[in-house]
C-alpha cells in the first residue's frame, strides 16, 4: 500500500492509500460520531451518522466507507458536516422512544452521548411514533426493538463472527425490523456479544434487567476463568454483588468478544446454595461453627485420620486460581504427602504435565489447515473456535476425527466419524499414511497398519499444509486410551510437521500443571487415591456429584465412616453435604485475588471484584490458616501477590506419554462419553440461572445411531443413566454421546 | 418520430426476430462475430453519438463504456436495467414488447466491448406479458445461433438471461438491482466501489437502462454522427417520452431530442377539454415539478430542461391542469417513496414517513402554519445525505411543489380544504390517499 498524505481537519496527516477516513480519524484522535461502524465488522454505511466534508465532493460523504486519497481535504467539524450529522441526529431520535430513565442502556448509551452535542433540545417532530413489537430472543438477551435504530451491528456480527444467521433485517422501509428469523431464539456461544455491540439499549442484558444503572455501579477489569483464554472483562458490581460482566478490549486475547459463559455465569455468585457460614458435621448432625472452631475440627481431623502424611489426599477443581493451587500443594508437600491432583475429570492419568501447546491464540488465524480431534470446539473453547473460524473464513481447511457430528460454524472438510474406541487404530493409519508418502520408515508398532483412502485424504492435507495446526480436544479426557491417543497425536504433528493446539484442559489447569498440582513420582492420582489408604482429604471447589470422572466411587469413598473429609467450597451442595465432615466457605469468582494462565501461557492477573459473601474468606488465605494450624513452616505470606511470585517460579514437571503398546484398551464394548455441556461445566456456571434456561444451557441428550440403540435397547426419549436418548445418524457406532447439563445417575 | 427503439413499430410482428432481421437487425452483431468491428471503434461511434444513459441519469454512455476493465482477467458481466419503476414511466416496457431483440443485441454488443460473456436483463416484477415476449425472443436469438459460446466457431461467447425481479421500485437502482440478482434483499449498495470494478457477484459489470441498450445497434450500424444530428448539442439522438396526466392521449413517443414540449404536448392530443396546463413534472415523479410557463417555454433534452429547473429523468412527461391539488398530488408522491424506501439508511427510512406524515395531518385538515417551513428543513436534511438517490427523489418534489404552488399548501393548511376544490367547485374525494 503506498502512502499518502491528506488533510483532515487542517492536520496534514499521512495515511495508506484505501484507508477510511473514519480510521484515520480515529487514529488521529479526531471524534467522528458513528452508529453502525465497528472496528471488527464489515462496514454498512446506513446510520449516516459519520457524514463529513470532503472538499470538492458536493455532498457529505461517510467517513467510514469512504477511503482516503491523496491530497483529499476532509473536514469533520465545518458547517456541512454539522449540518448533516445534525441532519442524521434528528431522523434518528424522532422515532426514539426517548424512554432513558427506564432504560438499562441509559449512562452508557452511544445514542444518548452523541445526542449531548448533536441532538436539540426539542424535538420538531409532531406526529405519532412507531412502535415495534418484541419476539424475544432467548433468555440471555433483552430486546425493546422499539428503541432500535436499525445499525445492524448486531446483525453482522451474527453473521460474520458467530456464524450463525440468525438476526436479519426483515421488512422495509419504515417497517424495517431487526429480529431472529426464527422463533427459538438466537442459538451462539457468543450471542452475549449483541449486547456489547448494540449502541442502544435495543438489546441488553436480561439477568441485568433492571438490577442497576450504569453509573451507579463499579467496574473492576478482572479475567474470565471458565476455558484456556482468561478472556479479559469487567465485573460491574452494586453494593457488593456482582450485576454484570461485559468484554474488555485485548486484542492478542479475546479481542472485543467474550463467550456467553463468561458473560453470564456470574449470576451463579448469588444462588441460594453459597456457603455463608463454617460448618462441622457431629455426629452426622451439621452445625455452624466460627471459624476457628471449624479450622481447629479441620486440622484436627487431618491429623488424627491421615496419621501418616500418606493418607492424605489433596483434591481441587481445574477452576481455583494459581496462588490457591499453589498453597494447597504446598500444604500437602509440607505435610508429607503427594497424593495431589485437579485432574478429576480423567479417565487415564499420566505421570506428566499434557501434551504443550505449540501455537499462540493469534497464530492459529493465520492456520492454512486444521485437524481436529475430539472436540467440539465451539462449545467447549468458543474463543479458540472463533480464531479457527477466522482462518478458515480466511481459507483454511478444517478437517475433524469426532465420535458425532458437530454443528461447526465454519465449513468442514472432512467429518470423520470415530468411536473413542477406535481412535488408536484411526491415528495410526493417518501417521502411517504420512510416512508412506514422506518416504520415512515407520516405527514398528505401525509394522501391521495399512491406510485406507480416508486416511490417506486426511494425511493428504496434513502433508499439504505449510502452517498447520491438529487440535486436541476435550472429549480425549473420558477415553481410556488417552495417553497413546496424545503420543499418536505427537507423532503425527512432529511428522507432519504441525503445531499443536491442545484443548483438553480447561479452566485454570495450566496454572495447576505450573505449580506441579499433581502427583510427582510417587504420590497417588485422582483416581488412585479414592481407596482404602486415603483417610483425609482436603477438597478445594470439588463437586462430588459432577467433577469426578467416577463420581460413584468418589462419593463412597468420602462417605465411609473413617474417612475425614474437608471441603473448601463457594457452595454447600446435598453431595458435599453428606461426603463432607468439615465446610469451610470460601470466595468464589471475582470475590478473590489471583492468576490464570491461558493458553499463550500468559499469567493474567486479577484483584477481587467484591467482597466475598457472609462470612467466606479466600481460599489462599484459609490454607494459610490451616498450614498455620498444621504446624507446617513457609506460610508467612502478608497478601496474595507473594504467593504469585512464589508460585510463578514453580516449574512444571515434564509431558510423560508411554507408549503403552499402542494396542486398543477394549473395543468391544459400547462406550459411553459423558461430556458436560458448556454451562455444566463448573460450580458457578452450573447455578447461573438465566444461563440455564438458554438454548445451549438446556443441552440434555443421550445420543446414539440406530444400530446402537438396538444393541441397548434404546428408544428415542427413553432415560439412559437419567438423560433423554436421541437416536440420529450423526454418531459413530457401538457409542453413545452423552451431551448433559446434569450429574450422572447410577 | 420512432425512428432508432421504436422503428418497427408500425410494421407487422414488430417484436417478431423476422422483422427485427428484415429491418437491419443483428447487422452489428454479425459484423463483430466477423470480426470487422472493434471494441475500441464500438466505444468511439458512441461517443460521437452523445448517447447518454436514458434511466434517469444521463451519463455518457460511451465515457462509461471505455471505463470498464475489459482486460482485467476474470468473469465480467453486462446487465440491463429493465426494472423501471418511475411513476410515469413505460416506454422500456414497449421497447420490450415491440423491439426486444434490440436489447437483446445492444446486449450482446457490450459484452463484447466488455469482455462480459454474461449478460442478465432485470424486468420489472410486474411486466409479465414483455418479460414473455423477451423470453420468446432470446430463444430465437439462441435458436439463430447468435448468443452462446464460441458463436460462428469465433472467439466470442455471450449468454444472455432474463430475470424477473419483485415489485421493489428500489430495484431500479442499480445497486440495489445487482443485490436483488444475487438473490438478497434488494437494497442500495454504498458507493465507492462502483459497479465498474465490483459489481455482480463482486466481478466488473456494467448496466444501463433498456432504451439506452436498444440504441446501440442502429446507432453502430447508421454511425454516431447521423444518431448525434438528430438530437441538438449535449443531448444526441431521440428519447422515448411517456406522456400520461391530463392529456388526451396518453402514449409513448420517440423523438427527437430538443422537440418542443409544446409539440410533444400536441402529439398526445392535447390537454384534455376545457382544462388550462398547470403543471409539468418533466422526468417522472422523481424530478422537479414545474409551471405551466416553465414548461411551454422549454424544449425537451437535457440542458434546457435543466434550464427550466427541472430534470429530463426517465423521460416521464405527467402533465397537470388546472383541476389538479397541488397538495394531494404531493402527499400521493410522498406516500410512493415512503412506501418505496428500503429502510437501510437513516435520512430516508426516517425522513420519507415523517414528509408523509406531515402531508396526510394537512390533507386530513389539521395543517399548521409552520408545517410548510418544517417540510422543507426535512427535506433540505434528507437530500443529499442518503446512500441512494430514493432520498433525493423524495425530496425533490417537496421542494419544488411548495416552491411553485406555496399559495396552495397555505390555502389548504387555513381553509382545511384544497383551493382548487373552492375554485372548481368539484365534488371530490380529497381525504383518501
Amino acid at each position: 500500500m503506498s502512502e499518502i498524505e491528506i488533510e483532515i481537519d487542517g492536520n496534514l496527516v499521512k495515511a495508506n492509500q484505501g484507508d477510511s477516513i473514519i480510521n484515520i480519524a480515529d487514529r488521529e484522535g479526531i471524534d467522528v460520531p458513528r452508529f453502525c461502524y465497528h472496528k471488527k465488522l464489515s462496514v454498512a454505511a446506513n446510520c449516516r451518522m459519520c457524514l463529513v466534508d470532503v472538499e470538492g465532493v458536493p455532498k457529505a460523504q461517510p467517513a467510514c466507507s469512504t477511503p482516503a486519497a491523496n491530497g483529499m481535504k476532509i473536514h469533520t467539524k465545518n458547517d456541512k458536516a454539522k449540518f448533516a450529522q445534525k441532519a442524521v441526529m434528528e431522523f434518528l431520535l424522532i422515532n426514539h422512544p426517548l424512554d432513558c430513565p427506564i432504560c438499562d442502556q441509559g449512562g452508557e448509551c452511544e445514542l444518548q452521548d452523541v445526542a449531548m452535542e448533536y441532538g436539540s433540545d426539542v424535538s420538531k417532530f409532531n406526529e405519532g411514533k412507531r412502535i415495534v413489537p418484541d419476539k424475544g430472543i432467548g433468555a440471555l438477551i433483552q430486546t425493546d426493538m422499539t428503541r432500535c435504530i436499525h445499525c445492524t451491528r448486531c446483525v453482522r456480527f451474527g453473521a460474520e463472527v458467530a456464524g450463525i444467521v440468525e438476526m436479519g433485517e426483515t421488512g422495509r422501509g419504515e417497517g424495517v425490523k431487526i429480529e431472529p428469523f426464527l422463533t427459538e431464539g438466537i442459538q451462539s456461544e457468543l450471542s452475549g456479544n449483541m449486547i456489547d455491540v448494540c449502541p442502544v439499549g435495543a438489546l441488553t442484558s436480561k439477568p441485568f434487567r433492571y438490577e442497576a444503572r450504569t453509573w451507579q455501579m463499579n467496574a473492576v477489569q478482572s479475567v474470565a476463568r471458565h476455558d484456556l483464554v482468561g478472556s479479559n472483562i469487567y465485573t460491574q458490581s452494586y453494593r457488593g454483588k456482582v450485576k454484570r460482566v461485559v468484554a474488555r478490549d485485548n486484542d492478542s486475547i479475546n479481542e472485543t468478544w467474550i463467550s456467553d459463559r463468561d458473560r453470564f455465569s456470574y449470576e451463579g455468585l448469588n444462588h441460594e446454595s453459597r456457603a455463608l457460614k463454617p460448618k462441622v458435621k457431629i455426629d452426622g448432625q451439621w452445625q455452624e461453627a466460627d471459624w476457628q472452631e471449624a479450622l481447629k475440627f479441620a486440622t484436627d481431623g487431618i491429623k488424627s485420620n491421615a496419621k501418616s502424611p500418606e493418607q492424605l489426599g489433596v483434591l481441587a477443581s481445574k477452576y481455583a486460581s494459581l496462588e490457591e493451587f499453589y498453597l494447597l500443594q504446598k500444604l500437602a508437600r509440607k505435610y508429607g504427602s503427594e497424593n495431589i491432583d485437579f485432574r478429576l475429570d480423567q479417565a487415564q492419568l499420566s505421570n506428566g504435565s499434557s501434551l504443550e501447546s505449540t501455537i499462540t491464540l493469534s497464530e492459529i488465524e493465520s492456520i492454512d489447515h486444521a485437524l481436529i480431534v475430539g472436540s467440539y470446539t465451539r462449545l467447549e473453547q468458543p474463543m479458540i473456535n472463533h480464531r479457527i473460524r477466522k482462518a478458515a473464513l480466511n481459507g483454511a481447511s478444517v478437517n475433524t476425527i469426532n465420535s458425532k457430528k458437530f454443528d461447526f460454524n465454519f465449513k468442514t472438510g472432512l467429518d470423520v466419524l470415530t468411536a473413542p474406541q477406535k481412535l488408536i487404530p484411526m491415528l495410526q493409519s493417518v501417521l502411517k499414511s504420512i510416512h508412506n508418502k514422506t518416504n520415512k520408515d515407520a516405527p514398528s508398532f505401525l509394522s501391521k497398519v495399512s491406510p485406507e483412502d480416508i486416511h490417506n485424504k486426511i494425511a493428504d492435507d496434513l502433508i499439504d499444509s505449510s502452517n498447520g495446526v491438529i487440535v486436541l480436544g476435550e472429549h480425549l479426557n473420558s477415553n481410556s486410551d488417552s495417553i497413546a491417543i496424545t503420543s499418536l497425536i505427537d507423532q503425527i504433528a512432529s511428522a507432519a510437521d504441525l503445531k499443536i493446539a491442545n484443548i483438553t484442559l480447561s479452566g485454570n489447569s495450566l496454572s495447576a500443571e505450573k505449580v506441579c498440582f499433581m502427583p510427582n513420582g510417587k504420590g497417588m492420582s485422582a483416581t488412585s487415591m479414592l481407596n482404602e489408604s486415603t483417610k483425609a482429604f482436603l477438597l478445594m471447589d470439588v463437586d462430588c456429584e459432577y467433577d469426578f470422572f467416577d463420581s460413584k466411587s468418589a462419593q463412597d469413598c468420602f462417605n465411609k465412616e473413617d474417612v475425614f473429609v474437608i471441603a473448601l467450597s463457594s457452595f454447600e451442595s446435598q453431595s458435599l453435604l453428606s461426603c463432607a465432615d468439615v465446610i469451610l466457605p470460601m470466595a468464589s469468582f471475582y470475590e478473590t485475588s489471583g492468576t490464570h494462565i491461558n493458553f499463550d501461557n500468559q499469567a493474567q492477573s486479577f484483584s477481587a471484584s467484591v467482597k466475598s459473601p457472609g462470612d467466606s474468606k479466600p481460599g489462599w488465605k484459609i490454607i494459610k490458616v490451616m498450614a498455620d494450624l498444621l504446624d507446617l513452616e513457609g506460610f508467612d505470606y502478608i497478601d496474595s501477590t507473594q504467593v504469585r511470585e512464589e508460585a510463578l517460579q514453580s516449574s512444571k514437571i515434564k509431558s510423560s506419554f508411554d507408549d503403552l503398546g499402542h494396542e486398543s484398551f477394549d473395543d468391544s464394548q459400547i462406550m459411553t462419553h459423558w461430556q458436560y455441556a458448556p454451562y455444566a461445566t463448573d460450580n458457578v456456571t452450573r447455578r447461573a440461572a438465566a444461563l440455564k434456561e438458554s438454548n445451549i444451557g438446556m443441552i440434555n441428550s443421550a445420543f446414539v445411531s440406530e444400530v446402537t440403540a438396538k444393541k441397548l435397547g434404546l428408544n428415542d426419549d427413553d432415560l439412559y443413566f437419567g438423560v433423554p436418548v436421541s437416536i440420529e445418524d450423526s454418531v459413530a457406532e457401538d457409542y453413545v454421546f452423552v451431551h448433559t447439563n446434569q450429574a450422572r445417575k447410577a | 418520430m420512432n425512428e432508432v427503439c421504436f422503428k418497427n413499430l408500425d410494421k407487422e410482428n414488430p417484436a417478431s426476430f423476422a422483422t427485427y432481421e428484415a429491418n437491419g437487425g443483428y447487422k452489428v452483431w454479425r459484423k463483430i462475430l466477423n470480426r470487422e468491428l472493434t471494441p475500441d471503434e464500438i466505444i468511439s461511434e458512441l461517443k460521437t453519438s452523445g448517447l447518454r444513459g436514458r434511466g434517469g441519469a444521463g451519463f455518457p454512455t460511451g465515457l462509461k463504456w471505455s471505463f470498464m476493465p475489459r482486460n482485467q482477467e476474470g468473469q465480467k458481466y453486462v446487465v440491463c436495467n429493465s426494472d423501471e419503476g418511475e411513476p410515469g414511466t413505460c416506454h422500456d416496457r414497449d421497447i420490450l414488447r415491440y423491439n426486444p431483440h434490440s436489447v437483446i443485441e445492444g446486449m450482446a454488443i457490450a459484452g463484447f466491448v466488455m469482455n462480459a460473456t454474461v449478460g442478465y436483463n432485470y424486468i420489472r416484477g410486474e411486466f409479465m406479458e414483455p418479460y414473455y415476449l423477451f423470453e420468446e425472443a432470446l430463444k430465437d436469438a439462441y435458436e439463430a445461433g447468435l448468443l452462446g459460446k464460441n458463436l460462428h466457431g469465433s472467439f466470442v461467447s455471450f449468454d444472455l438471461y432474463t430475470h424477473l425481479g419483485a415489485g421493489a421500485y428500489i430495484c431500479g437502482e442499480e445497486t440495489a438491482l445487482l443485490e436483488s440478482l444475487e438473490g438478497k434483499k434488494g437494497q442500495p449498495r454504498f458507493k465507492p466501489p462502483f459497479p465498474a470494478n465490483v459489481g455482480l457477484y463482486g466481478k466488473p459489470t456494467t448496466i444501463n437502462n433498456t432504451e439506452t441498450f436498444a440504441s446501440v445497434p442502429e446507432i453502430l450500424s447508421r454511425g454516431g454522427q447521423w444518431f448525434a444530428d438528430l438530437g441538438v448539442e449535449n443531448s444526441g439522438g431521440t428519447k422515448c417520452f411517456s406522456v400520461t396526466g391530463s392529456v388526451k392521449h396518453p402514449a409513448n413517443f420517440e423523438v427527437p431530442m430538443g422537440t418542443p414540449f409544446s409539440k410533444l404536448l400536441e402529439l398526445a392530443g392535447g390537454l384534455k377539454e376545457g382544462r388550462t396546463l398547470k403543471a409539468v413534472i418533466p422526468g417522472g415523479s422523481s424530478t422537479p415539478v414545474l409551471t405551466a410557463e416553465a414548461s411551454m417555454n422549454m424544449t425537451m433534452d437535457y440542458d434546457s430542461i435543466a434550464n427550466a429547473g427541472s430534470m429530463l429523468g426517465a423521460g416521464s412527461v405527467i402533465v397537470m391542469d388546472d383541476t389538479t391539488c397541488m397538495v394531494k398530488s404531493l402527499t400521493r408522491l410522498a406516500h410512493f417513496y415512503y412506501d418505496e424506501s428500503c429502510g437501510q439508511c437513516t435520512p430516508c427510512r426516517e425522513g420519507t414517513g415523517w414528509l408523509y406524515r406531515m402531508l396526510q395531518r394537512i390533507l386530513d385538515g389539521n395543517g399548521k402554519e409552520e408545517d410548510l417551513d418544517l417540510l422543507l428543513s426535512v427535506s433540505e436534511k434528507i437530500n443529499g445525505n442518503t446512500i441512494c438517490a430514493l432520498g433525493e427523489a423524495a425530496a425533490a418534489p417537496v421542494e419544488s411543489f411548495i416552491k411553485h404552488f406555496r399559495d396552495e399548501f397555505e390555502y389548504y393548511i387555513k381553509n382545511g380544504k384544497s383551493i382548487v376544490e373552492d375554485e372548481h367547485n368539484l365534488i371530490e374525494e380529497v381525504s383518501s390517499v
